[in-house]
């Protein structure tokens, strides 16, 4: 039988596996649950800020039979706390999230700290990253970065963000370009720390907020920059898109990623129809996942693979309360659907 | 840019003896309902509809100190903001755009609004209706406790609630008890006229 990583890296690489493989990769799309803490014992809000529980919650992930993958962190404010923002930790079924901004205008973006990866909590998930590294085999680690849209608009406030997009077009450039330099920082560490592929969420980049125009102008050309500078040795790239896709899917078939993942919105048959070459991830209801029961994900799981979806996934970050036997029902899904071919 | 263009537009327009009220209506209120029929059609996204209520809301600081005064005791009023522990308002903002456009008085307790707030500023400012929004699932639950505290208050008949984000759904609205889904700014105006009966 084929190791989860080997399983991923094929299937990345656009061959045929012996089965779908199951990931939740981290950051904004959260794997953890209440429950799993439980069972580990490792509680965030702690597990944000110290390597050592950041590293075995993720490690519980697998070992608990939810997803055939480690990944970290567990939050998508990192780098903007790095860069200076005011982050509230959150609690153990609250997310961190941004409280403060930095900056008031895109003009002001050379007031931005650089992120430093050698030290606060890109340290962390960089020291996270090793101890999986060492400490297990023939699992895929992933590395999570917040995609260059969404980092742009959780240093400033997003109204005006949007809003400069078009009323200082240059010099919003000049910021996205900082902005992706400091994720291409990030992701890099994050390989030479031991990530085997990044997974960039960009939840404040979608086509219905920006439209085809600025999602093509502003979203796929950062994303496509962050993607090119990293490393092309390792097993390669997931790119998360929330909402619809009907306007933009000639423009998200641009992006450069190995994979591409889509929310619960989509019709996984739509994406497939639309994009007939790539690698799809996802996309089981978190609705389902968090009030529905183990047959149901089972049956939305098949749904899944039967429409085109090439890696199961949740469609979002999980909700805190889902009941772990829901969560652990999509591989459960999975490998039955394989064993009845 | 655009602000500027409509500001000076709404003071030669009262320079030249018009009506404020039909300014707003006939000018502002329409332009952005044609806003708002764009983005349903998709020729308008979320950026461009910002855009447009910059403008509006420019045209209004100039005409609005030039209407009769007209107390807000006659205009339906609704509370509306993002649940505890989430930050992202892009959509609860347009949502607020909408609903003022369409004559609703709104209070807007902005993100990450402690869920006690909402069921005290209902209260206080005898709300008709309440709009929660959340684009994250791990806050989602937060909407529930809300209704909760609202029938605690006693407050769960006279008041209207209204959700919406990401995550949400209709089925969610109906798990927990809430009077209705919208799933954008546009629908959400819909849906607080057909809940609150106006026309």
């Amino acid at each position: 039988m084929m190791t989860p990583k080997e399983r991923l890296k094929m299937i990345l690489e656009g061959q045929q596996a012996d089965r779908p493989a199951c990931i939740c990769p981290g950051g904004m799309m959260n794997m953890v649950t209440s429950e799993l803490m439980d069972r580990v014992k490792v509680y965030m809000p702690e597990a944000h800020t110290d390597a050592r529980q950041m590293a075995e919650l993720a490690k519980s992930v697998y070992e608990e039979g939810c997803f055939e993958n480690y990944g970290v962190p567990f939050c998508m404010t990192v780098e903007a706390e790095e860069m200076g923002a005011k982050v509230d930790m959150g609690t153990n079924v609250y997310e961190p999230h941004v409280t403060g901004y930095v900056i008031d205008s895109v003009s002001e973006y050379k007031k931005l700290r650089a992120v430093d990866v050698t030290c606060g909590r890109a340290k962390v998930v960089l020291d996270a990253i090793r101890i999986l590294r060492e400490e297990t085999k023939d699992v895929p680690i992933v590395g999570n970065l917040t995609g260059p849209v969404s980092t742009a608009s959780s240093v400033m406030e997003p109204v005006v963000f949007y809003k400069e997009l078009r009323k200082k077009n240059q010099e919003a450039h000049e910021y996205m370009e900082f902005i992706t330099e400091q994720l291409i920082r990030f992701g890099r560490a994050q390989i030479e720390a031991g990530a085997d592929l990044i997974a960039v969420s960009d939840p404040s980049g979608t086509g219905e907020i920006l439209g085809p125009k600025y999602f093509k102008e502003f979203a796929v050309t950062y994303i496509n920059r962050l993607l090119d500078a990293l490393q092309e040795e390792k097993m390669g790239t997931i790119v998360h898109i929330c909402g619809q896709m009907s306007p933009v899917y000639q423009e998200v078939n641009e992006v450069h990623s190995s994979a591409l993942s889509f929310d619960s919105v989509v019709p996984m048959k739509e994406a497939r129809e639309h994009l007939k070459d790539r690698v799809l991830m996802g996309n089981v209801s978190t609705y389902a996942l968090e009030f529905g029961d183990p047959d149901r994900v089972k049956m939305l799981t098949r749904s899944c693979i039967k429409s085109g979806s090439d890696i199961v996934s949740p469609a979002c970050g999980l909700g805190m309360k889902s009941p772990l036997r829901n969560v652990q029902s999509i591989l459960e899904g999975i490998v039955s659907a394989d064993s009845e071919k | 840019m655009e602000e500027d263009d409509v500001a000076e537009a709404a003071q030669e327009y009262l320079d030249g003896g018009y009506s404020a009220f039909d300014g707003i209506m006939e000018g502002l209120v329409d332009g952005m309902n044609r806003a708002s029929r764009l983005y349903e059609e998709e020729e308008y996204f979320v950026t461009d509809v910002l855009l447009c209520s910059d403008a509006m809301y420019a045209g209004l600081d100039i005409l609005r100190p030039h209407l009769p005064e007209v107390s807000n005791d006659d205009k339906v009023t609704g509370v509306i903001g993002v649940v505890e522990g989430d930050t992202h308002d892009i959509g609860k903002n347009l949502v607020k755009i909408m609903l003022e456009t369409a004559g609703f008085n709104m209070i807007d307790l902005g993100r990450d609004v402690p869920l006690t707030k909402f069921v005290e500023t209902a209260k206080e400012e005898n709300a008709d209706f309440v709009c929660m929004s959340t684009l994250m699932t791990t806050t989602m639950g937060g909407m529930k406790t809300v209704i909760g505290l609202l029938e605690e208050a006693g407050l769960r008949d006279k008041v209207k609630v209204m959700i919406g984000g990401g995550p949400i759904s209709q089925k969610y609205a109906d798990k927990i008890g809430a009077d209705g889904y919208s799933q954008n700014a546009v629908e959400a105006v819909k849906l607080a006229k057909r809940l609150l009966n106006i026309a």
